[in-house]
């Protein structure tokens, strides 16, 4: 019963991000009319859809909900799409829709495809948690700042070359630049303790092998790129498309990360430990 | 039946429009003389920047007679109200329309078809203050009243159901819109105009309108000063450019200079202090005041004249793709409404009608009541008059109902209204002007939906 409970929130949560995902896509391309107003909505009705699933699925798996890289994806998308829904009409974002829907979407359809958690008793940690929640929330707001900044340059891209068509599509390039500020500066923190922690935990499972060095080594190269990012921005104005590309390179280098966790996790060794 | 007579941005230069524009403070006096004259049953004055136009009704009992009186009256006033000693004198640029065409115009005007900027939105607000100047002067009762308020009615359905608003179509417009591209709102932008001409002046009235602040930086500080006051704006001396550009975030150019004023170095020492806070430039200067390799600076829009005018082009392009489905509501509208105001024609008859028989009957009854019936008592005799009403009403429901659908339908109610009169020997209740009642105008209004 539990269980059809489980199968049908996660339906109905992947139907509604595909939903949101196929208006928002058809709203950048101009083809929604007033129907794309409920992309948005239908990130927002996921939310709590999505939450549900992840809960009873644990109860049924016995598995916490930040243990394991199967849930792990489904909890990063879910937390992105929490932050969408707070930051979108605060930073006048909705856009950044069309990447977080889609994103939600596949993380959640792979969650389903991933190995189960190997509960390996030698990997538990005390530092599990912190490390586990920072690193999620830090990817749900890099995953938004990466969307701005992908928004940011095309809308950017467009004023340069006084491309009038379409221009209402997306948000004003300066909201998107704020937008993806302060998604850095929010995740940069959660990055920087997610880094902490892994660093710690792994000299206590004294965790090696190739994977968990490059891992490792792009996890505190994503960080300084970030780092660099803001500082830079205070210091030197670098903004607009500089930042936006220093932002979509560091997202792609925690991206990078969690690449390598799923590959090790499919190759059937999960271990969920590491920097970030 | 409903009259035009007016000029407009298409028939008369500015200097004739101008004579006979009338402000909020003319109107009421312009009202007065015109609801004044027989001629005219009902009256409302149009004066905006590019039009001026009189609505009116002519008398439906005075037939072509009193149509071509309503508009001679129309000319006379006109020609008084402008200074001309006859209506000769305008009438190289006065146009006049009567009966379904006069209709249409409404519609058309109130929808902006017939505006300079088609689908403006401005046009539908001042025929709203001109229907109501013209309902407090009292020059409004039935038909004419009617007419403007469906007029509202088409213009909205215009509005929503087509794209006759949409895009941008003027240079202001176009400035504003980038602007909103770039910043969103302006509510924490500085303005800063570079010279004090009409253009600058213009973009600077709309842009300056929600900025946070209002600069204005001219070679010549008096005028400057000048136009800041006028702008409720801050005046800053010419010498003091470099930092202006440190502090505005969106500049709109438009001096008389033969070379740029903005130069990229200037750009790039502003921007490094700017700590690279986006920049706007409008230039609307001919030749243009700002180099275009500032806008090739990272965070440095720069859009000149010609970008501005490429998407006013646009937007009137676009507007002008849909003056076909606006005309299709136009017409839509115009045949219900002549519907409507067919059925009114036949309005007196059937007054005449029910009056007449209710007329009989109670007469027949009352006789009656007062001998062979004398022994009822009030209790009885009123259910008798209950009856009697009763009776009129069901037996003329389907001669009211048939004259009134074949009236609706353009067909031969006239002649059917006619056949009645002459079989019933109708005497019409009033005369035609039955017709003009406000209480028997909304009485139809359920053929005319709001």
């Amino acid at each position: 019963m539990t269980l059809s409970i489980v199968n049908l929130l996660f339906g109905t949560t992947a139907a509604v991000y595909f939903s949101a995902s196929v208006l928002f896509v058809a709203d950048l391309l101009g083809r929604a009319g007033p129907a794309g107003k409920w992309a948005p909505r239908l990130v927002a009705v996921g939310v709590p859809l999505h939450a549900a699933h992840i809960v009873l699925w644990s109860i049924v798996l016995h598995v916490c909900p930040v243990e394991g890289i199967h849930f792990a994806l489904s909890v990063a998308a879910l937390l992105t799409c929490f932050a969408y829904v707070l930051a979108r009409t605060r930073y006048r974002v909705d856009v950044v829709g069309a990447f977080v829907a889609p994103q939600a979407l596949a993380f959640l359809l792979a969650s389903r495809f991933v190995g189960p958690v190997d509960d390996e008793p030698r990997l538990r940690s005390a530092l599990l948690p912190f490390h586990v929640i920072s690193n999620l929330i830090g990817i749900a707001l890099f995953t938004l700042a990466f969307a701005a900044a992908v928004a940011y340059l095309l809308q950017e891209r467009r004023l340069k070359h006084k491309q009038f068509a379409g221009f209402g599509r997306l948000p004003p390039v300066d909201a998107l630049d704020r937008a993806e500020h302060r998604f850095l500066v929010a995740g940069f923190p959660l990055l920087t303790i997610g880094i902490l922690t892994g660093t710690i935990w792994s000299r206590e499972i004294e965790a090696g092998g190739a994977a968990a060095i490059a891992r490792a080594a792009l996890s505190y190269a994503s960080w300084v790129l970030i780092g660099g990012v803001l500082l830079l921005r205070a210091a030197a104005g670098w903004r607009g498309r500089r930042a936006a590309f220093g932002t979509i390179l560091g997202f792609g280098l925690t991206l990078l990360v969690l690449v390598i966790y799923l590959i090790r996790s499919l190759g059937g060794v999960t271990v969920s430990g590491g920097p970030a | 039946m409903i009259v035009v007579v007016g000029l407009s941005h298409r028939t008369a230069p500015v200097d004739v429009r101008e004579k006979l524009a009338a402000g909020a403070d003319a109107l009421p006096a312009v009202l007065a003389r015109l609801a004044a004259r027989s001629e005219l049953a009902e009256v409302l004055f149009l004066s905006t920047c590019n039009r001026v136009e009189v609505f009116a009704i002519a008398p439906p009992a005075s037939g072509d007679e009193g149509v071509d009186a309503a508009l001679r009256a129309i000319r006379e006033e006109l020609a008084r109200h402008g200074g001309a000693r006859s209506g000769d004198d305008l009438a190289a640029y006065l146009y006049d329309k009567r009966g379904d065409s006069a209709v249409e115009h409404v519609f058309r005007v109130a929808a902006s078809l017939d505006s300079m900027v088609l689908g403006e939105p401005q046009i539908l607000g001042q025929v709203k203050e001109a229907y109501e100047a013209a309902v407090a002067a009292g020059a409004l009762k039935g038909t004419l009243g009617r007419c403007v308020t469906r007029a509202f009615a088409v213009a909205k359905r215009v509005r929503t159901e087509t794209a006759i608003g949409s895009g941008t179509v003027s240079i202001s417009s176009v400035a504003v819109d980038l602007a909103g591209r770039i910043f969103g709102g302006l509510s924490d932008h500085a303005v800063l105009l570079l010279g004090a001409g009409e253009m600058a002046e213009a973009a600077a009235r709309s842009l300056g309108q929600g900025a946070r602040a209002l600069r204005i930086c001219n070679r010549s500080f008096d005028r400057a000063a000048a136009l800041a006051r006028d702008l409720n704006a801050a005046a800053v001396p010419w010498d003091g450019l470099d930092s202006e550009l440190v502090q505005a975030d969106v500049v709109v150019t438009s001096t008389a200079s033969k070379t740029c004023v903005v130069t990229r170095e200037m750009v790039r020492r502003a921007m490094k202090l700017r700590k690279g806070r986006t920049l706007f430039f409008i230039d609307i200067a001919v030749p243009r005041n700002v180099e275009a390799a500032v806008h090739g600076i990272d965070n440095v829009y720069v859009f000149n004249v010609d970008d501005l005018e490429q998407e006013v082009a646009r937007g009137m392009q676009a507007r002008q793709a849909e003056r076909g489905a606006a005309d299709a509501i136009v017409a839509e509208e115009l045949a219900r409404f002549l519907a409507w105001t067919r059925g009114l024609e036949v309005q007196p008859t059937v007054v005449a009608m029910r009056a007449k028989a209710r007329a009989v009957f109670l007469s027949e009854l009352e006789r009656s009541l007062a001998g062979r019936l004398k022994h009822l008592a009030e209790g009885d005799r009123s259910a008798l008059k209950q009856m009697v009403e009763s009776a009129v009403g069901k037996l003329l429901h389907a001669p009211t109902t048939r004259l009134k659908e074949r009236a609706a339908d353009g067909e031969d109610a006239r002649e059917l209204a006619a056949a009645m009169r002459f079989l019933f020997d109708l005497q019409e209740l009033g005369g035609a002007s039955a017709q003009l009642e406000p209480v028997a105008a909304e009485a139809e209004d359920e053929r005319l939906p709001n």
